[in-house]
């Protein structure tokens, strides 16, 4: 990757005071303004990492870097950290603090500092954003799970990061609604946002992202676009994971010949549009 | 679920209806009304209904409470009294108290029976005393049932915070109003998974299981504790817990209306309190 990284890390290692080793000398740099997968098993150490491009988890070994400044531990570079890169948790109940949904998304924006009018401004607009403004009268406790979740990146989102972390976009909704929030990320990278994800569904890597990091037992074992990572079946079968199905459909009809030829497919429209636009010999 | 009247399941029940009150606070009519209007009013009322005890006032207080919540929050009537219910028994079993006397001479006793050289029994006064205050406590429940169906929590804290209470008050008051929640949810999904697996076919079972519950509830709050200071750190939390308040507008209509109404039930409650006669001259406030 030819981009400049907005994060790295080098020689980064953690181990919890169980000894649980959870990240072992991990080195890597995220292009900025992408959308970036990280792919593992649980207990990978995804999260965990996620927790150190936050400064929640000061790195026993190693260094992270957030556009190229290495990032310190003293209160104020911390909270400028924060500032940028914002980190959506995975359960949404324990993120959610408030009983009031507009008030649980102006605790950021209030803790940067802005004026009530910017801070007025910012909840509207990542309400709308998250498609949540109808909830805003709502207590946080009467909502949805799906619901919750849009709150919690909302309560990011009004931070106006440059860098979103969402840890497990997708737990525990229904497929209409993890779709949903994929199409979410997607338009807030579509603003010049970096966004990461952590996930274990192969499918959704595949499609969504540009880029795609895979870890095993806290390494990074492999890193490359959706295109060639998926190509590379002895770095799949050491991260134990399985190939798309779609890719494996497209490599068995392009071999009987039935796809035009060109990029393999992201997804369902553009796998059917391969097999359309080939005429038939 | 099961129809046997263990603990637990006791806890359950009592738990909808509060969860059906907090609804009601949010989508009352009333909701959207100031909620500085709707506390001035609950509370001046029950203050006037604790001075002047008299059944009348009490009475009047009950009536225009449960006429409030019913006719103008829209809360169904079936509910209000079913709450209305619900503290009598606890009343009735404390007023009993008040209106049984242990004399050792039964004359001056309505009604009585002999415990050795002792008579207990129940005299006129007494029972007076007894409906007295009963109807008090209830004038005052009805008061807090009309705030607490008409105002949400969050807007009786923002009241709280510009009335200046102290941050650290008000902040544990909203966590706590948050996560009653989240653990009462908790504390669901554990009774349904142990219920699903006869933990609480008899006696025995249900008392272990309702232990083992608390204590998982215990250890479950301790670390969603620590994943919420985690989640607020990363959203730069410095030791304060900002919030937006919400921006209700004090409406003079309703405010003169409030002072009306007060006035009205102070005027009403001193005259059949006696201390208004038609000699006192003025309002006599």
């Amino acid at each position: 990757m030819k981009d400049k990284p907005i994060l790295e890390t080098r020689g980064l290692g953690f181990s919890y005071v169980d000894g649980t080793q959870a990240l072992v000398d991990v080195d890597l740099a995220i292009p900025a303004g992408k959308k970036i997968a990280f792919l593992g098993p649980n207990g990978a150490g995804k999260t965990t990492l996620f927790l150190h491009f936050n400064g929640l988890i000061r790195p026993d070994r190693g260094k992270v870097y957030f556009a190229g400044q290495e990032v310190r531990y003293d209160h104020a570079s911390l909270l400028e950290l924060r500032k940028k890169v914002g980190v959506v948790f995975q359960d949404p109940e324990t993120q959610l603090f408030s009983a009031s949904v507009r008030q649980e998304i102006s605790f950021g924006p209030l803790n940067l500092g802005l004026p009530r009018e910017a801070v007025l401004q910012r909840v509207h607009k990542a309400m709308q954003d998250t498609g949540i403004l109808e909830l805003q009268d709502r207590p946080t406790h009467f909502l949805s799970y799906g619901q919750k979740k849009r709150v919690a990146i909302a309560d990011i989102l009004a931070m106006q990061p440059e860098v979103l972390i969402c840890d497990e976009p997708t737990a525990w909704l229904d497929v209409k609604h993890a779709g949903q929030i994929m199409d979410l990320l997607t338009e807030i990278n579509g603003e010049g946002v970096t966004v990461i994800i952590s996930t274990h569904d192969v499918d959704l890597a595949y499609s969504w992202a540009d880029y795609i990091f895979i870890m095993k037992s806290g390494k990074v074992i492999g890193e490359a676009t959706p295109e060639c990572i998926f190509y590379n079946r002895q770095l799949l079968e050491e991260a134990e994971l399985q190939r798309p199905w779609l890719l494996d459909l497209y490599e068995e009809l392009q071999r009987k010949g039935w796809v035009s030829a060109g990029l393999p497919p992201k997804n369902i429209r553009e796998f059917l549009r391969s097999i359309r636009d080939k005429e038939p010999a | 679920m099961n129809d046997t009247p263990t603990t637990p399941g006791y806890q359950r029940r009592q738990s909808v209806s509060l969860l059906k009150i907090d609804q009601y606070a949010y989508i009352n009519r009333l909701a959207h009304v100031h909620p500085l209007e709707k506390m001035v009013l609950a509370l001046v009322t029950m203050i006037i209904c604790l001075v002047f005890s008299s059944p009348a006032t009490s009475l009047i207080v009950i009536l225009s409470m449960a006429g409030m919540a019913i006719l103008l929050a829209r809360i169904p009537a079936s509910f209000f009294l079913k709450l209305m219910l619900a503290p009598v028994a606890f009343l009735l079993l404390s007023v009993l108290t008040v209106a049984f006397v242990w004399v050792k001479d039964p004359a001056g006793l309505l009604w009585g029976f002999n415990v050795g050289c002792y008579t207990v029994g129940v005299t006129s006064r007494g029972l007076i005393t007894a409906g007295d205050l009963f109807l008090k406590s209830l004038g005052a429940v009805a008061c807090l049932y009309f705030l607490s169906l008409t105002t949400p929590m969050v807007d009786i804290l923002s009241v709280l915070k510009a009335l200046r209470l102290p941050p650290l008050f008000i902040e544990l008051m909203s966590l706590v109003y948050r996560f009653i929640f989240v653990l009462l949810d908790t504390a669901d999904k554990i009774y349904t998974s142990q219920a699903s697996r006869w933990g609480y076919a008899t006696m025995k079972t249900s008392y272990s299981s309702l232990g083992q519950l608390v204590s998982n509830l215990f250890t479950k709050a301790g670390r969603n504790y620590q994943m919420l200071y985690t989640t607020l750190t990363s959203r730069c939390y410095t030791g304060e817990l900002n919030v937006l308040e919400s921006s209700h507008v004090l409406s003079r209509k309703n405010l003169f209306l409030i002072i009306l109404f007060e006035a009205a039930l102070l005027l009403a409650s001193m005259h059949l309190a006696g201390f208004l006669t038609p000699f006192a001259g003025g309002a006599g406030s």
